[in-house]
């Protein structure tokens, strides 16, 4: 009797601390997804398409430092964004720098238009529906998020920016 | 040095450590207890804790922890009060929108709004010392009940008939007598009149003359079945936080369109949102010319996705599983998916048009031909014309260099800019600017835009039959709750649990008869009047007449 009443006791200390563990553990490290992406977080996925008929997904550059872009054509700091950001892309794509610009859900025309204008030559993923944009819970455009090459955000920058913010956040994100 | 208790009682019964009155006999253990006159403490008939141990160990010390009711006690205090003070401001996840939760608390409640928010109150139930707190109620729950119920079962199951005359005296309904006559033939017929009563009684073997009665025993396995129903209760809680087991959300659907619901691999369609207000005929005087809405409704189609669901190159094949209208308190229910109506919006929004072109020389008609706001095909041929779409704006506008753009993405002021190629028109066309909103047309003067070319051609929507938009956009609450049944059940089991513990008592009365001295003693948990009343009109029966006011032994609860 001795000996099952100590398996009884182990048995419940065991479950009470799987299950209480995972309650615990998804309270306080699970994705909240009520609040909005800070620093230190991981991004969500998503797997888009891309202007010349293929498909981008974030898994696709783990390891690799990323920025992620949220811009439309309707949005002017947007508009004055891209043409910086192509100029960062050109500057350090050598250094595997990853520069992901999602469309905020216009059509295709719309987007067309606007890479030929700005001859933008980052890949432009577009988004349908505002899915990846409500997953990442975007409030303003345009809203940039750094990602390290571990895969979890350093920065999230909501609004435009100039060069040099840029510019400093990428020099930032390629030594990590 | 460890002094080992001697727990073996004068019966010759071997009892655990911790035991206060025999397991066998019922004999006080304690030498104290055992010299006092004072009625006995019966809780859980005296037996050990299942937990008490001379020497324990770590997991025996984690294991008596939780097996203190005083710890539960405190741990019930404590949660009682934080869930409390999670009241006293609105809780985070009430807000459907609420960017900045830190600036919202102190601009609404100050100082104190923002040490609330700073304290992390302001998510109280979610947050992981309350769900700590949770676990640990039932971890106490678990291991306090195991401890109890099965050394209590134990012991209620093989009782022994014949008990101490300390034991039965000392117990708080309590009769002494003496016997005239064949004392097993008087203990034969007081078991008799208590078999009337209900009990179930049971006899000394060979003797005779000593008797066990007792009845709803089930009563004491209420207190244990309320506590499966509360674990269950508190592990549906806690399941709630996997993934995909709740849901509370919200999704705005326009007339016709249809949505993915975040989330889920369900799509819902809005066929048509209805509101309907109440005619001055039907409103009371004081609420005349008042808009008061009769109802609400939508109708709609929840399709789920079947293939290409993930693939973004590809559009989703959906599959209907339900239609229903949707009304206030009437939701849309689909395996636990409920959708309810919320809210909505009646700002019309244009989706298509259906245009024809007039060569205005010659009067000649073309078309019609299908423009949707987005996605539009980029050519359209038309007889001898054709129409290339090389730009649209979803509201249109100049921004600040004089260029056209526009100002957002939902079509509330669409422009098209086609090049138009046809008779009489530049070889590599001549662009045309197409407002189909009358208004804008005016505003931004698209006649004057295109010039020349407005002399030749134009671009116009006739009659309404070729305009399509959605009159209105539905809101609707998104809710799923997989852990619903699961609180029902354990809710079940608890009041059931409840009612056992609280309108059966477990009566016992232990009687032994030695050389025509009679010792009877009862126990019970409550209701100490019934008992005493049960054993008078049982002895009146055989025709012992006895006040049962004098049964009584002193003590509390009597």
């Amino acid at each position: 009797m001795g000996k099952s009443r100590r398996t009884v006791q182990i048995v419940i200390l065991l479950a009470v601390l799987v299950i209480g563990g995972y309650a615990i553990w998804s309270a306080l490290f699970g994705d909240d997804k009520s609040g909005p992406l800070e620093a230190g977080s991981e991004p969500p996925a998503f797997t888009l398409a891309d202007l010349n008929g293929g498909t981008v997904s974030l898994s696709d550059y783990k390891g690799k430092p990323v920025v992620i872009n949220f811009w439309g054509s309707f949005c002017e700091p947007c508009v004055k964004e891209m043409p910086e950001f192509e100029r960062q892309y050109t500057k350090w794509k050598d250094k595997d720098l990853v520069i992901l610009a999602i469309n905020l859900s216009e059509d295709t025309l719309t987007v067309n238009n606007f890479v030929k204008r700005f001859e933008l030559t980052y890949p432009i993923l577009r988004d349908v529906n505002r899915k990846t944009e409500r997953s990442y819970g975007l409030r303003q455009y345009p809203t940039t998020f750094f990602v390290k090459p571990d895969g979890t955000l350093m920065e999230v920058v909501v609004g435009g920016m100039l060069e040099k913010d840029i510019d400093e956040r990428v020099e930032r994100l390629l030594q990590l | 040095m460890l002094s080992i208790e001697n727990t073996k009682c004068e019966c010759g019964h071997q009892n655990s450590v911790g035991t206060v009155l025999c397991e066998s006999c019922g004999k006080p253990l304690d030498k104290e207890l055992a010299k006092s006159e004072e009625p006995l403490e019966m809780r859980y008939d005296g037996v050990a804790r299942r937990s008490q141990k001379s020497n324990p160990s770590i997991i025996d010390r984690i294991w008596n922890f939780f097996s203190s009711v005083k710890i539960a006690i405190y741990l019930i205090v404590i949660t009682f009060v934080t869930a409390m003070l999670g009241t006293i401001y609105p809780q985070e996840n009430t807000f459907i929108n609420l960017p900045d939760p830190a600036s919202y608390y102190q601009e609404n409640y100050g100082i104190l709004g923002k040490i609330y928010y700073l304290l992390g109150l302001s998510h109280t139930y979610e947050s992981w010392w309350f769900i700590g707190l949770l676990v640990m109620i039932g971890t106490s729950l678990v291991i306090c009940s195991l401890d109890r119920v099965l050394p209590l079962y134990r012991a209620l199951k093989k009782q022994q008939i014949r008990k101490h005359h300390q034991f039965i005296l000392r117990q708080k309904a309590v009769y002494r007598d003496r016997i005239e006559g064949d004392s097993k033939e008087w203990v034969a017929s007081y078991g008799e009149a208590l078999k009337k009563k209900g009990y179930k009684v049971h006899f000394e073997e060979g003797t005779g003359t000593a008797l066990l009665a007792e009845k709803n025993r089930f009563s004491r396995w209420g207190p244990y079945i309320n506590h499966i129903g509360l674990i269950l209760f508190l592990l549906a809680i806690l399941a709630r936080s996997i993934p995909g087991w709740q849901m509370d959300t919200y999704i705005s659907v326009p007339d016709g369109d249809t949505v993915q619901i975040a989330g889920t691999n369900y799509y819902l369609k809005s066929e048509k949102f209805t509101v309907e207000f109440y005619t001055d005929d039907e409103l009371p005087d004081e609420l005349k010319g008042t808009a008061r809405a009769k109802k609400y409704e939508t109708k709609a189609i929840l399709y789920e996705c079947v293939s290409n669901c993930s693939d973004p190159l590809k559009e989703p094949v959906l599959e209907e599983v339900k239609k229903d209208d949707i009304t206030v308190n009437h939701p849309l229910t689909y395996k636990g998916l409920k959708l309810y109506q919320f809210d909505f919006d009646l700002t019309p929004r244009l989706n298509s048009v259906k245009p024809v072109l007039v060569d205005k020389r010659t009067g000649e008609v073309y078309g019609p031909f299908y423009l949707p706001m987005k996605e539009a095909e980029t050519q359209h041929k038309l007889g001898p014309f054709t129409l290339d779409l090389i730009a649209n704006y979803m509201e249109f506008a100049l921004n600040s260099e004089g260029k056209p753009t526009t100002l957002s993405r939902e079509p509330n002021a669409p422009a098209f800019v086609f090049s138009v190629k046809g008779p009489g028109l530049a070889e590599d066309g001549e662009p045309y600017i197409y407002f189909p909103m009358q208004k804008d047309k005016v505003k931004f003067a698209q006649d004057t835009i295109n010039r020349e070319l407005a002399d030749k051609i134009e671009i116009r929507v006739e009659g309404m039959e070729n305009v399509d938009f959605s009159e209105a956009t539905t809101h609707l609450n998104v809710r799923m709750d997989k852990a619903l049944p699961y609180l029902w059940i354990g809710a079940v089991f608890s009041m059931v649990g409840l009612i056992m513990g609280s309108y059966w008592q477990h009566r016992r009365i232990w009687l032994r008869v030695d050389d025509g001295e009679l010792a009877l003693g009862a126990h019970t948990n409550k209701n100490w009047f019934g008992m005493r009343s049960d054993i008078a009109s049982a002895l009146k029966k055989i025709g012992v007449s006895v006040d049962p006011k004098t049964l009584d032994n002193g003590g509390k609860n009597a």
